[in-house]
């Protein structure tokens, strides 16, 4: 009678094998290579980095700043002085851009990448404990969902405020804000696949072994909802800097002297027929902001969906034979 | 079923009073309407704001607590909303502006919704053709453009076209032409103040909706309830338009839940950009105001709003989901 549990040393040698010839590719390269092979998602992304990029080093190609007034170019449009123009009050706007973007891409990277994970942490929760924590953390999700954000960002950055108004800048404020609103969506997608994981059999059997419910959610519920959470993090970035964009255009949310593209577009937008640069500007950056963040969405989704249809090319030289190796082997010792 | 829906329903009430009182302590401890009231010309003695405060009550000096328990026993005694610091009452001004506010979003959302769910279907049974990719990619570029700037540019092209043609065809500001005669040629005011926002809320709403009705009817037409109502000979029409459709549009309806008080959200957008005195422009105005009451009920109608949209989806799924049988 042979040893079931006994290793056999082909099995191992034949593991160390298909790694060493690179045939077994790891998830990450997998995802890696998928979100490549989509030209959109890739075209998404250099666009996305160019815009980061200018936002922190653009400023450097220009003397002006967004603060010093050009009392001799007022309302001009563009030139090789100013690149993109002036405002009515003399500022460049190629630096207020520059600034307007960073602080746009900072909103949008700080509100989706928070909001996801304490959507994941709370949707996690309420999935794990379920019952009586899950109705009342559900009711509270609920409550917040109801609450008009809009009404609460009004008042919470409206003028005449106390202390927090006064000592926080008005995007930091903008950003507090948003995030309380912001997750509830997720949270609510992440609770309902958490629940059909907690009835799978390793989270039961975890269960058993007196595993910490930290551990299971860390261990078990958060890689499986892993891609969910990526793709909402790209969306939360995009919703974010749309919030921004929307609630400063209206003249709530950021405040002058704070710039973001939002305020740009905002402020142009009652002298569209005669500074018309100072509105499509600002609002052609949005685009391509949004734009690439979306286009990438599509590859990532693409990327990390298991069931993904998306084919790659067949790899011609060292891996074939590989394989052909491989196959040759196993037929031996069959 | 009614039984269900009560229940549903005393939920949200609880729901939006917990929101309501939430909201109007962050309102009365933030909106200062006597510090506004200082900066008249001439300028009243702090006695005087005091006093005339009082009278609207909506006395300063008051602790949030307090001003808390009298603006509720008004409602629960009265139903009176209290006052705004310019005199006015709330339950009036509401029910003025809540009228104008559905007037422009009962057509909108319905429109968004048909044309939505009917663009979804009809891209899905296309997949991958040119009018798909055409509407989906439409509907991407609709989910990159925040709403008030898509407002914008509808309300910049019928400027061009009213210029275009010479004369002022669309209206593109505005709910009503003063002193027009009633009858036919109001009617055609109406229609002509309602075409841009109405395409306005439309075409920027539409996308969400086809995305979600297209992933969903995807995901159902290979399944195995649509295989076998083909096996059992029906078209591939007939398996999609008598199964997989039914069965795809339960999470669109559920969503129905979330996008309406969206849609309410972009209201204040809309009413804002096309100067309609809707309650989004209200609760706006409130602010700026420092209107401690006219917030807090324009809070409470988004809430109610909210909670009639999930009715209205637990509603929607009832009717259409064969597993869902309430008692």
């Amino acid at each position: 009678m042979t040893n079931l549990n006994a290793v056999d040393p082909a099995a191992v040698a034949e593991e160390a094998h298909l790694q060493g010839a690179d045939v077994v590719i790891g998830k990450s390269t997998i995802i890696f290579r998928r979100f490549m092979r989509n030209r959109t998602a890739v075209a998404g992304l250099i666009i996305f980095l160019a815009l980061t990029a200018f936002s922190f080093v653009g400023g450097y190609f220009t003397q002006w700043d967004k603060e010093t007034i050009d009392a001799f170019n007022i309302g001009m449009p563009p030139s090789g002085e100013h690149f993109l123009g002036t405002s009515q009050a003399g500022i460049d706007l190629y630096a207020m851009t520059v600034e307007g973007t960073r602080i746009s891409i900072l909103i949008g990277l700080i509100v989706g990448l928070v909001s996801v994970l304490v959507a994941a942490v709370y949707g996690c929760t309420m999935a794990y404990f379920g019952g009586k924590v899950d109705k009342v953390m559900l009711f509270v999700l609920e409550a917040l969902i109801m609450m008009p954000a809009l009404l609460v960002v009004a008042v919470a950055t409206s003028g005449g405020g106390d202390g927090l108004k006064r000592d926080l800048p008005s995007w930091l404020l903008l950003i507090i804000v948003l995030l309380v609103f912001s997750w509830m969506g997720t949270a609510r997608l992440i609770r309902s696949l958490s629940m059909s994981l907690m009835q799978r059999d390793y989270v039961k059997a975890a269960q058993y072994m007196g595993v910490p419910p930290r551990r299971i959610v860390w261990r078990h519920l958060v890689p499986n909802i892993g891609s969910l959470l990526v793709l909402d993090i790209t969306r939360g970035v995009t919703g974010a800097i749309l919030a921004e964009v929307a609630f400063s255009f209206i003249g709530i949310g950021i405040k002058v002297p704070d710039v973001s593209l939002g305020v740009l577009i905002g402020g142009a937008t009652s002298q569209v027929q005669t500074f018309p640069w100072m509105f499509w500007v600002p609002l052609t950056v949005m685009f391509l902001l949004t734009g690439s963040l979306a286009m990438m969405n599509d590859g990532l989704r693409d990327a990390f969906d298991p069931s993904s249809s998306s084919i790659g090319r067949a790899r011609t030289n060292s891996a074939s034979k590989n394989n052909a190796r491989t196959n040759s082997a196993k037929k031996k010792r069959a | 079923m009614l039984r269900y829906l009560a229940k549903r329903g005393i939920t949200y009430v609880f729901m939006i009073f917990l929101t309501t009182s939430a909201g109007y302590f962050l309102a009365v401890t933030s909106l200062k309407p006597a510090l506004l009231e200082q900066e008249r010309i001439p300028r009243p003695t702090p006695e005087q704001v005091a006093n005339s405060m009082r009278l609207k009550g909506l006395d300063p000096t008051l602790s949030p607590w307090e001003r808390y328990v009298d603006w509720l026993t008004g409602i629960v005694t009265r139903w009176d909303w209290g006052r705004s610091p310019n005199g006015a009452y709330i339950n009036a001004e509401f029910g003025d502006r809540v009228w104008i506010s559905t007037r422009l979003f009962l057509a909108a959302i319905i429109l968004t919704l048909v044309i939505g769910v009917g663009l979804g279907v009809y891209s899905a049974a296309r997949q991958y053709q040119y009018q798909d990719r055409v509407i989906t990619s439409y509907s991407y570029l609709a989910y990159i453009v925040p709403a008030p700037i898509a407002y914008f540019l509808v309300q910049l092209g019928a400027i061009n076209i009213n210029e275009t043609f010479g004369g002022r065809i669309l209206f593109v500001t505005g709910i009503s032409t003063p002193g027009v005669e009633p009858g036919w040629p109001q009617f055609v005011d109406m229609l002509a103040h309602y075409a841009v926002p109405t395409v306005a809320i439309t075409l920027v709403g539409w996308g969400s909706y086809q995305i979600a009705q297209r992933q969903y009817l995807l995901d159902n037409v290979n399944a195995d309830f649509v295989r076998t109502a083909r096996a059992k000979g029906l078209t591939r029409n007939q398996a999609i338009s008598r199964h997989a459709l039914r069965v795809s549009f339960i999470p669109v309806a559920q969503s129905i839940a979330f996008t309406i008080p969206a849609i309410f959200a972009g209201g204040f957008f809309a009413e804002k950009i096309f100067a309609w005195p809707g309650i989004g422009s209200w609760s706006i105005d409130a602010i700026s105001l420092q209107d401690v009451n006219a917030a807090t009920a324009t809070l409470a109608y988004g809430s109610v709003i909210f909670a009639l949209g999930a009715i209205l989806a637990d509603f929607a799924t009832t009717l259409v989901d064969p597993r869902v049988r309430v008692q």
